[in-house]
């Protein structure tokens, strides 16, 4: 990314040593865990839900096979469904915890992927220069150009979920966006990092290039990495959520396969009765949510670590 | 000092070495970048078009193979594959016909929707970051921060159901009120099936882009020499007056009324629909504008407590003056890279909104594509797609150039 991310890399700056606690008190991130922790509360809620709450019915609440014959669907919220039903008579809070773990598993598998592969060729770029670094700029202005939401959905659209599941999307999406903006973002931080004294300072107390990196390199990219790797499982989530937008079929059930039910329902009750729009709302909501969550601390992180923002003025 | 070295060197003007460097980095990229969706289609994707044959037995397998040129070994394909692109052929779709003529029927209606609707989006996101960062309320910084970051996260296709929902008849009512002609598509049908040469509608699209980017920068000509020569009220005219003039023009020729009835086309066969490209450039800004108006509101909130906002206050500088002129130049091209950065995310969003809208884009023909694996059909948008973002980005170091001169020089 050369001259453009370097401006962009300045304004983030080196880490500072506040601690976990300064960053936390950062209100977007503050938020975004706020909404991380209520979507892992909802992750493990089902199997405590189906022990206790719904233990007297338990074909009611099953989000995959569940139906309740005593109504018409898709039914409103109410007493016994949450969330109202499905067009197939699923309870569709049911079907909004079971579809939050397979999403968490393609946001953190992003995530974690983006930031792996961004902060080994970032350093190595640096570090190396030369050929090295000519060659990672390249490639990653080079994959900018390619939309790893783009990429997912060559690969995934019409195959099952055991061909392309969960894992391969977070895995997919995070090779391909860390490889592009990732990778140069966290490149443009590392230039500035090994062009401080420091560098020099170790090289001649002779570390070798292993130790002067994993000491004194590494510790600075963290934060960048973390910042890209926030940003980017948004689009992970977006772009799981709309393979299983597009491949709604069957039991398979996922945030956009609900939106495409509401969708489907509302064209097809027009002028009969009203949209559905709980089924809808509960699928988009938990997609937004959540990518909104990973969206504010990768947010609040940059800015927290700007070392002229007003969060630093403040603390 | 300053007049004797530019005695010795003949003045080269910077835009052209530094137009230069670009180009030459933009070739680079866009090999590398070829190089890897090629790689990519033909290693990472398990399937090809083969692989529907795979029920009919081995045989049936490799015949189809053979038949699409699948076996020979992989350089061969790709040798091919760069020479065809350099001589501007993209191959042949598996279903018979030439990937270029697919795609050019399915690039304006693209083309007109990525460039509006990120064009509209990154101005409206830099003027509420700008504005938003000046006149605090108590509660315009979480407002933002929402708009912004629901913005950056809605699911494209419930984006698409709301716009559809709430935003389709208020639209057609507009159209009412504007008076559009409705016979613009018997003209066209007329021209394309009449006399050879007659105005298309992609021409008349380009020739809207196109005359209003030239008016654009001859206002940006005037402007920059009214400046030199102390016309304020010149330079203040010059960008406004420009576009009013143009799109006046454009109007009253007779062009304008026919092009913005264009907008409301889902396709130039079909008329009804769910989409229009008005529609599909507004869902474009609303998930652009966001990214952009936080990068620039942190950016204005980091700026402003710099030593030199002091200076311009305690010079009797107005506070428009020390926003506009100093704070807001110094955030812009930051702000300009940050979001170049975004691009792929907006770009994928814009393939998935333009698809929901049912229009006869670049996205129909990709997904349709991906469903029939019809794989150098899928590479052409690839390759298409990888070429408007060089462009975009060509036109976003430009601009930076253009405003902050540091960065004229320096790598490439």
């Amino acid at each position: 990314m050369t001259a453009l991310a370097e401006r962009q890399a300045v304004e983030v700056g080196p880490p500072q040593r506040r601690g976990v606690r300064f960053i936390v008190s950062h209100p977007k991130v503050l938020a975004g865990i706020g909404i991380l922790t209520l979507f892992a509360f909802l992750a493990v809620a089902q199997p405590l839900l189906e022990a206790t709450v719904w233990a007297r019915q338990p074909q009611l609440y099953d989000a995959e096979f569940g139906f309740d014959s005593s109504i018409a669907h898709p039914s409103a919220p109410s007493a016994a469904h949450w969330l109202g039903t499905s067009s197939l008579g699923r309870d569709v809070f049911a079907m909004l915890l079971h579809a939050t773990r397979p999403t968490l598993l393609v946001a953190l598998s992003a995530a974690l992927s983006i930031g792996v592969v961004s902060v080994l060729f970032g350093s190595i770029a640096a570090f190396r220069r030369g050929w090295a670094d000519g060659f990672i700029s390249h490639l990653s202005d080079a994959m900018v150009l390619l939309p790893a939401m783009l990429a997912v959905f060559v690969l995934g659209i019409s195959r099952s979920d055991e061909e392309f599941g969960a894992l391969h999307v977070g895995l997919t999406f995070g090779v391909l966006y860390g490889l592009g903006p990732a990778t140069a973002t966290v490149r443009a931080a590392a230039m500035t990092v090994v062009a401080k004294p420091f560098m020099d300072a170790a090289r001649v107390a002779g570390g070798g290039g292993f130790w002067i990196v994993s000491r004194h390199v590494l510790p600075h990219l963290y934060p960048h990495a973390a910042v890209q790797a926030m940003i980017g499982a948004t689009g992970a989530i977006i772009a799981d959520a709309f393979l299983s937008f597009r491949s709604a079929v069957g039991e398979d059930v996922g945030f956009g396969q609900m939106v495409y039910d509401g969708l489907v329902w509302s064209e097809f009750l027009a002028g009969i009765a009203a949209t559905p729009w709980w089924i809808m709302l509960a699928g988009a909501g938990g997609i937004t949510l959540l990518a909104a969550a990973f969206y504010l601390v990768g947010v609040g992180l940059r800015e927290a670590l700007d070392p002229r923002s007003e969060h630093h003025e403040r603390s | 000092m300053t007049q004797a070295l530019s005695e010795r060197r003949p003045q080269v003007p910077w835009f052209v070495s530094f137009l230069g460097r670009r180009l030459a980095w933009a070739l680079i990229t866009l090999f590398i970048f070829l190089t890897a969706v090629f790689f990519f289609m033909q290693i990472w994707v398990p399937y090809s078009w083969a692989t529907q044959f795979m029920q009919g037995g081995f045989g049936a397998f490799d015949a189809a193979r053979r038949a699409a040129g699948l076996d020979r070994p992989l350089p061969e394909q790709y040798a091919e594959f760069m020479v065809g692109l350099v001589q501007g052929d993209l191959g042949t779709s598996f279903n018979g016909g030439e990937v270029i003529d697919i795609i050019r029927e399915a690039l304006p209606v693209t083309l007109t929707v990525f460039i509006a609707g990120t064009a509209i989006g990154w101005i409206a996101g830099e003027l509420l970051g700008r504005f938003g960062s000046w006149n605090r309320g108590p509660f315009s910084g979480s407002v933002m921060a929402t708009l912004g970051v629901l913005s950056a996260t809605i699911f494209p296709p419930f984006l698409v159901f709301l716009l559809v929902h709430w935003l389709r008849e208020p639209l057609l009512a507009f159209r009412e009120v504007l008076g559009l002609p409705t016979d613009s598509l018997d003209l066209w049908r007329g021209a394309v099936t009449g006399e050879p040469g007659a105005l298309q509608p992609g021409d008349v699209r380009w020739f809207v882009a196109l005359s209003l980017t030239a008016a654009v920068v001859a206002a940006l000509i005037v402007r920059s020499y009214a400046r030199r020569h102390q016309l304020p009220l010149v330079e203040g005219l010059a960008l406004p007056g420009m576009v009013v003039a143009m799109g006046l023009g454009i109007w009253l020729s007779g062009l304008g009324p026919h092009a913005v009835d264009l907008l409301y086309r889902v396709d130039i066969s079909v008329s009804t629909g769910r989409g229009s490209p008005a529609l599909a450039m507004f869902g474009v800004v609303l998930i652009s504008f966001g990214q952009v108006m936080l990068l620039m509101r942190a950016g204005m909130d980091a700026e402003r407590s710099e030593d030199y906002v002091l200076t311009g206050r305690a010079k009797g500088l107005s506070e428009r003056a020390v926003r506009d002129r100093h704070v807001a130049r110094n955030v812009i091209s930051p702000v300009l890279a940050g979001s170049f950065l975004t691009f792929p995310t907006v770009l994928a969003g814009m393939i998935i909104v333009e698809f929901e809208l049912e229009m006869r884009g670049l996205s129909r023909v990709l997904f349709d594509a991906i469903e029939f694996q019809d794989i150098p059909v899928i590479m052409g948008v690839m390759v298409v797609l990888g070429l408007m973002g060089v462009g975009f980005r060509l036109v976003t170091d430009v601009t930076i150039a253009a405003l902050d001169p540091r960065q004229r020089r320096g790598r490439a």
